[in-house]
């Protein structure tokens, strides 16, 4: 038994978990090629991943917060890259149209983004706007029946196979005091004229994963395409929708470390040197003690962050605090299971070098481990004495 | 057409099983249970006839413990229809005999067209209870069977044999029993999971049904574990000439391989 997670929530897991075990023959050549593997999209669809977090009266499982964090490290365990996509298209993308879509977008975007037919994608990021990002540049403007959209987003996963993106833009003139007035959330289809999804970008990590600059040139969309309140979307979209998607975050470190130590630990016990499994060296084996310690500890702040959000209680302290420790404990464990492996770990073959590429990613997307920590101070300096 | 399953929960494959005290059973502590996968392999079968054939119902039964439960759950979240337990004290001591006996009365309630078992199940590995079922009904049966499908008046059904396989006909109700085949059964499906928790799981008191639970029966008398592997012997010094001739020798007189 694990606190937070019921028999629902660890069935739903196993079910992906035995989904993803039949998945890994796929992932050296996807690396390679750095293209995501579409076909996989529609398994997923089918497999009913897509819809974990969409309540049934749209067409979801209705699972819980808790289920869709465990599905994600499940899915990170074995390869992070489709973990970030699945996130991104189910966890903050879908959430937003589930919590602030009316009858009419949820009937219309959600069997997009469960169908198979692609995973949608998020625009919040800027050019010159990242951790600032009420300080984004892009704009909406009225427009006869509808509204034109103009700007550039920046390292936008799913762009090139998305059917629809969230895309944050801001309505009237920027105004210093009031960093986040006007800004709106707008669902565009992304074959919408004057909407162009770049190359995909050569990244360090995730490869499999595509990321792409998506520029809007008068991008025209309908009046029925604004989520949720014209000029608020800030904090209902953006801040709201980090929530969740920090613990999606603190879920695919968990599963990348997860990966990477089940690797580590098979090859200590199979590896010799010195005429004994290199598992029996007190280095090896202290490597390994801690980072499954710090592992368990992470998935507990991840399982309590998303047990709360099931909860309706407030989770942005502890959103923040599962992302920070999870993604910061997937760097230090993925390093010790590169070093577990040696020079055979620095090799790609191995498959563990991969781990610690994709969890670099982790401490920086969805704010960076300086912005939790400044999430997690606010919290700790706003609380009655 | 109305299909119906018949499971059986046995531990594992991927469980070491360790023998009881008594040696007559196995112990029960830290065992996982799972569908036996001959059985998984009738659910997918079934199944496949439900995708292709959207008016099927399929039903599943087991007669075994509370826990069989689990299994009949799994097999709704796979796509199953229904599912029935049989359950009633001694039901884990159950013989072979009584426990067709017993699945036959809920086939007479049920009236399916066809019930499929695995061929045998990977705990006992005794490959009877289906036979024994569709002598207590009185239907055909076939075994070792890989696909059938509904054709004029009855039913087809592909029996594996050596080399290839035989296509036979049965004109009403049978039993199939069913062999490994190329499809591996299917995962649950993450809505498929949601839907069987709210599926109600009706049971029925074994000794209830009016089987007769007596009869010709086997006992286990003693389970002992299989006798645990000698080291290898490795031949590494000496001149390769000499040693492929030892290895021969050995082979000859001490392995008998060749």
């Amino acid at each position: 038994m694990t606190p937070f997670v019921s028999g629902t929530d660890r069935e739903l897991a196993e079910a992906v978990r035995g989904f993803a075990r039949g998945i890994l023959g796929r992932i050296p050549a996807a690396e390679e090629s750095g293209e995501f593997p579409r076909d996989l999209i529609g398994e997923l669809a089918s497999l009913g991943v897509l819809g974990l977090t969409v309540p049934e009266a749209d067409g979801g499982v209705g699972a819980s917060a808790v289920a869709f964090a465990l599905v994600l490290e499940e899915l990170a365990a074995v390869w992070p890259s489709l973990a970030v996509g699945v996130a991104v298209n189910s966890g903050i993308v879908a959430g937003t149209v589930a919590r602030l879509g009316t009858p009419g977008q949820r009937a219309r975007l959600l069997p997009q983004l469960m169908d198979g037919r692609g995973l949608a994608g998020f625009c919040l990021t800027e050019p010159s706007s990242g951790s600032d990002a009420a300080s984004l540049r892009s704009t909406a403007r009225r427009d006869g029946e509808g509204w034109v959209i103009d700007g550039q987003k920046l390292f936008v996963t799913n762009a090139r196979y998305a059917p629809f993106l969230i895309v944050l833009a801001r309505v009237g003139a920027a105004d210093l005091q009031r960093p986040h007035a006007g800004i709106t959330a707008f669902a565009v289809p992304t074959d919408v004229a004057g909407v162009t999804i770049g190359p995909p970008e050569k990244k360090s990590g995730l490869l499999a994963s595509e990321t792409s600059t998506v520029t809007f040139e008068s991008a025209h969309v309908g009046v029925e395409s604004v989520i949720g309140e014209i000029g608020r979307a800030f904090g209902q979209v953006a801040l709201a929708g980090l929530d969740a998607g920090r613990i999606g975050i603190a879920a695919q470190s968990v599963g990348i470390a997860r990966g990477a130590l089940d690797r580590a630990r098979a090859y200590a016990q199979e590896r010799r040197q010195f005429g004994q499994a290199i598992a029996s060296f007190q280095a090896v084996r202290l490597s390994l003690a801690e980072a499954r310690t710090h592992l368990e500890a992470a998935r507990m702040l991840m399982l309590r962050a998303a047990w709360r959000k099931d909860a309706g209680l407030p989770y942005t302290r502890e959103a923040a605090q599962a992302k920070l420790y999870a993604s910061e404990m997937a760097n230090r464990v993925t390093y010790a299971a590169v070093q577990t492996f040696g020079g055979y770990g620095y090799m790609r073959e191995y498959g563990v070098e991969r781990y610690a590429r994709d969890a670099r990613a982790t401490s920086i997307y969805e704010g960076t481990s300086e912005v939790q920590r400044l999430v997690i101070a606010r919290a700790l300096l706003s609380e009655a004495a | 057409m109305k299909l119906l399953v018949c499971v059986k929960q046995v531990p594992d494959s991927t469980v070491r099983v360790k023998v009881a005290g008594d040696q007559k059973a196995i112990v029960p502590e830290g065992v996982t249970w799972a569908i036996s996968p001959y059985d998984e392999y009738a659910i997918e079968l079934a199944l496949e006839h439900k995708d292709a054939n959207p008016g099927t119902t399929v039903g599943v039964i087991t007669v075994g413990p509370p826990r069989a439960r689990d299994a009949l759950r799994q097999a709704l979240a796979m796509g199953c229809d229904d599912a029935t337990l049989v359950t009633g004290a001694d039901v884990e001591t159950l013989g072979g005999l009584a426990t067709a006996r017993a699945l036959a009365k809920v086939v007479d309630e049920v009236t399916p067209d066809l019930v499929l078992c695995g061929k045998q199940a990977s705990d006992d590995d005794q490959g009877f209870v289906g036979q024994a079922l569709a002598e207590t009904l009185g239907w055909p049966h076939v075994a070792i069977v890989t696909k059938f499908v509904a054709s004029d008046g009855g039913t087809e059904i592909w029996k594996e044999v050596e080399g290839g396989h035989e296509v036979w006909k049965a004109s009403g109700p049978a039993v199939l029993t069913v062999q490994k085949s190329q499809k591996d059964p299917r995962y649950p499906s993450l809505p498929g999971i949601m839907k069987a928790k709210k599926k109600e799981i009706p049971e029925k008191d074994l000794a209830s049904l009016g089987a007769d639970l007596g009869g010709p029966s086997v006992e286990i008398r003693a389970m002992e574990p299989p006798p645990a592997r000698k080291a290898g012997r490795v031949m590494k010094d000496g001149d390769p000439k000499a040693l492929a001739a030892e290895l021969a020798k050995l082979l000859r007189d001490e392995a008998r391989v060749l």
